[in-house]
């Protein structure tokens, strides 16, 4: 390792830590790492944990920006560790700040509470509710309203976007773009039958009004996904949710009415 | 979603509302007295122009005050109060504020020479 | 405090508003004197010719035309598909904003130093 190091370059790497047990307040550490072609920021932090101190704690899985486990404060930006090459972060004397997503608790060292956010999800009833009459067939999208939805589907749920949004930090009870955006691509699915129910949810006193449009939640997001473009969409649909319930409705008949049916329904 | 709606309409006639009292009432600058705005003011369509005016930056202020207030966690649970509290705030505004505009009148001596 | 471009505009708009319901309310004030006949009028108004007043009113000028253009930027990010161009559309905001107030400002710094005709 040192033969390693000594020969390239290195890399300063500060991360905050916290030990509830033993800390009262979080501090900063300093590891100087070796900085090689292709090393990430999630590599740096395995470094540290494997080959200098053990109980550097924080989340990961995949390491293919798919899991939304290691979403952390970089610079003070929120993104993944696993996707962001080491280099592209280092200031001018090669140092690199990681601190744990913002506005949640700490449990240890990197890993935060997100409890609040797993909560707010759920608010949002975050399953599709068919109609009764569902048909024997599959329901069938129309291109255009596959593509609507194409937005949200993305999201990883790792994170990023709640943890820098100002709202939560001055509200807990605010949704949140990342639950809002699920919201909205709940609302736009066609085969979903509770639009007006969940444009009332997230008209509400902790939804889509309470966004301040600060596009934080856009610059954070890895997926590159819009929240913002996505609350906009739900304010103006919130303010004609009679008239949007009823289209729904009717185009829900014609998908029921225009799926031919195969077999004929097995008599008793 | 009442309070977005008022913030938005009031907000749009405020654009046009201030545009017009800042181009008339104060600029190009000068020296302000009661005759000089009573020659603005002594046209009724001047006094229902303000009386509008009036009523958008209230609803505008006040709503926007709400808003800023119930962002905060802890005055939430409040929020009714509040509302109540800015809504006679509000009417005592509006109804100090049109009081204000009616006052201007030629004084009495200068309609008796009419 | 996650800080951003858009957290400045939040607090900027946040904080002029907030000095704008304060100075209305003043402003209100001033003119209510209007109900007790012309010469307190007259009177109350004197209080704010002095030119330091009227120097703080290039603030309440920038800060009025900075809350302005900021609502109309959300205005439009609310009725158009803009959100790519949201950086933009904030420098537009404040540097409109901003000229506008040298604008209307040299007005106001000339009367307050008597050099206004």
């Amino acid at each position: 390792m040192t033969n390693r190091s000594s020969q390239g370059q290195s890399a300063t790497v500060r991360v905050q830590r916290f030990n509830p047990d033993v800390d009262t307040k979080p501090y900063f550490d300093e590891f100087t790492i070796p900085l090689e072609p292709g090393t990430t920021i999630l590599d740096a932090l395995r470094e540290i944990k494997s080959n200098q101190d053990g109980s550097l704690t924080y989340r990961r899985s995949c390491r293919h920006a798919i899991c939304g486990s290691c979403a952390m404060n970089i610079n003070g930006k929120n993104m993944l560790a696993c996707n962001q090459p080491l280099k592209d972060h280092l200031d001018r004397k090669g140092r690199i700040t990681i601190r744990p997503l913002p506005y949640q608790p700490i449990i240890k060292d990197l890993v935060v509470d997100r409890s609040a956010f797993w909560e707010q999800y759920q608010r949002i009833k975050p399953w599709l509710i068919p109609p009764e009459d569902i048909p024997e067939k599959e329901f069938r999208m129309s291109p255009e309203e596959v593509e609507a939805l194409k937005n949200a589907e993305k999201c990883i749920m790792c994170g990023a976007c709640y943890a820098s949004c100002q709202v939560i930090g001055l509200n807990r009870r605010y949704i949140g773009p990342h639950a809002l955006l699920k919201a909205f691509q709940k609302i736009l699915d066609p085969r979903d039958s509770i639009p007006g129910e969940r444009l009332a949810e997230v008209a509400g006193d902790d939804g889509v009004f309470r966004c301040h449009t600060i596009f934080n939640c856009i610059d954070a997001c890895p997926k590159e996904l819009n929240p913002t473009q996505a609350i906009e969409t739900l304010r103006k649909l919130a303010q004609k949710r009679q008239a949007f319930e009823a289209m729904r409705r009717e185009r829900q008949k014609s998908l029921i009415v225009s799926t031919p049916r195969i077999s004929e329904p097995m008599g008793d | 979603m009442r309070i977005f709606i008022i913030q938005r309409i009031s907000a749009i006639a405020l654009v046009v509302f201030l545009s017009l009292h800042m181009i008339v009432v104060h600029y190009p600058p000068g020296h302000l007295d009661f005759s000089r705005v009573l020659e603005r003011l002594d046209d009724p369509l001047w006094k229902a122009i303000d009386i509008a005016f009036l009523v958008a930056v209230l609803s505008h202020a006040l709503a926007g005050t709400y808003a800023v207030l119930t962002d905060i966690e802890r005055v939430t649970p409040m929020k009714r109060i509040l509302a109540g509290v800015l809504v006679v705030l509000g009417i005592i505004g509006l109804a100090y504020g049109t009081y204000t505009i009616i006052s201007f009148q030629p004084p009495a001596s200068l309609l008796a020479a009419h | 405090m996650y800080k951003s471009t858009g957290f400045i505009s939040f607090f900027l708009r946040r904080f002029t508003g907030l000095v704008l319901v304060l100075y209305l309310s003043v402003h209100m004030w001033v003119i209510g004197a209007a109900t007790q006949g012309a010469e307190v009028f007259n009177a109350r108004l004197e209080v704010f010719e002095s030119p330091v007043l009227k120097i703080l009113e290039i603030l309440l000028l920038a800060a009025v035309l900075y809350h302005g253009f900021d609502g109309i930027r959300l205005i439009i990010v609310h009725y158009f598909d803009v959100t790519d161009y949201r950086k933009s559309l904030f420098y537009a905001a404040f540097a409109t904003s901003a000229l506008l107030t040298i604008v209307g400002g040299i007005p106001l710094l000339l009367y307050a130093l008597g050099m206004w005709s």
